[in-house]
């Protein structure tokens, strides 16, 4: 212990509080899943027979894509009625961080580091944000092979003794942290 | 009213990564890098105490099993895993702090990762056929399995019920007090 200030310790209980309520009044937390909702969204606009109705199932839907049609049909379920649970809850996420930053003291400080840390000549993978489009195409395309993400598998699954949790984590920091050490010039 | 709980929860989860500075890549990159590990602390300390909080709900009689939620353990947990830590290294974020970033300074960033995912998952629905055919999904696969027997409905490592939960939850949040907010060199 180096006699730092303990103010981390109620935001870890804030973050716990909402793990342990969330599936106490409804379900635990999960993110990935909206990405397959919505990129099938997209999908069913562009090619409108990828789902169909069928009223023989239970969840009222067929599709010619496999991943949508699993279980029964539930994701097709989920792309063709975009108001439900996980959506909301997703939608609400920038919300709540939108709050919280509006409501920051010291935002203003954050905002000009981050501008400082920007400014100068700005190569074309910052320029276009070469990294965090492939960051995020890769991280979600991992996530939906492993069912799960950080919020599911990890917050989630470990919080229920999930060994698919543990298992994702180990495999995810794994590889992240020498990723992240590798990449350190670029900030 | 549930899809108010639905607002309720994601908004209260937004603010608690902005709060944890999850929602900051910079801050998250720093934390993978071992650099500082402040952001670790407080996620591991918030789900340790989530263990422990599971036990107290299921001790009051107010934990509604049907609604947990245990995934499968099988291979692609493994690969999507180890997938998934090369964005996450790259960039400092994970579909949730992504969302939550948004809506904060660093929205630009945050909509080009969910851009990105969004891809990725419309290119992951492609070739989900063909990860099934490989067997990807069969392959070490132990089912909804648990450390401990949380309900009747998931297999179990062992038979120690929700206690099991509670000195775990003890124990990562022990770790987490104790752990150095940076490193020493």
């Amino acid at each position: 212990m180096n006699g730092n200030s303990r103010s981390w310790v109620f935001k870890a209980i804030f973050l716990g509080l909402v793990f342990a309520v969330s599936v106490l009044v409804i379900k635990p937390v999960g993110v990935s899943t909206q990405f397959s909702m919505i990129g099938g969204m997209i999908h069913s606009v562009i090619d409108p027979s990828v789902i169909t109705e069928d009223s023989s199932r239970k969840s009222g839907y067929r599709s010619t894509n496999a991943y949508y049609d699993k279980s029964e049909g539930s994701l097709a379920k989920s792309i063709k009625n975009p108001l439900n649970f996980a959506m909301v809850f997703l939608l609400a996420i920038p919300l709540g961080g939108f709050i919280a930053w509006t409501l920051d003291p010291n935002k203003r400080k954050k905002t000009q580091q981050e501008a400082l840390r920007q400014a100068g000549v700005k190569s074309a993978v910052e320029k276009y944000y070469i990294r965090e489009l492939a960051g995020g195409f890769i991280f979600v395309f991992g996530a939906r092979l492993a069912d799960g993400c950080t919020s599911g598998h990890m917050m989630s699954g470990i919080m229920q003794g999930s060994v698919s949790g543990f298992v994702f984590a180990a495999c995810a920091f794994a590889v992240a942290i020498p990723v992240a050490k590798s990449l350190k010039k670029l900030g | 009213m549930d899809l108010f709980i639905c607002l309720a929860t994601g908004t209260f989860f937004g603010a608690a990564l902005y709060l944890s500075d999850a929602a900051s890549p910079v801050r998250m990159r720093q934390m993978l890098r071992l650099e500082d590990y402040t952001i670790f602390k407080i996620i591991l300390f918030a789900i340790g105490l989530s263990n422990v909080l599971l036990f107290v709900f299921n001790m009051a009689g107010i934990l509604n099993l049907s609604h947990l939620s245990v995934k499968t353990m099988h291979l692609g947990v493994i690969i999507g895993g180890l997938i998934f830590g090369v964005g996450f290294g790259m960039v400092g974020s994970c579909p949730g702090t992504s969302f939550a970033a948004i809506g904060t300074n660093v929205y630009k960033q945050a909509l080009m990762i969910a851009v990105g995912g969004i891809i990725g998952a419309l290119v992951f629905s492609f070739m989900y056929k063909g990860f099934v055919d490989m067997g990807i999904f069969k392959a070490m696969n132990f089912g909804k399995l648990t450390l401990f027997k949380i309900s009747e409905k998931y297999p179990s490592v062992t038979e120690i019920g929700y206690s099991g939960l509670l000195v775990m939850g003890m124990i990562f949040m022990a770790a987490a007090w104790f752990m150095p907010d940076k490193r020493r060199d």
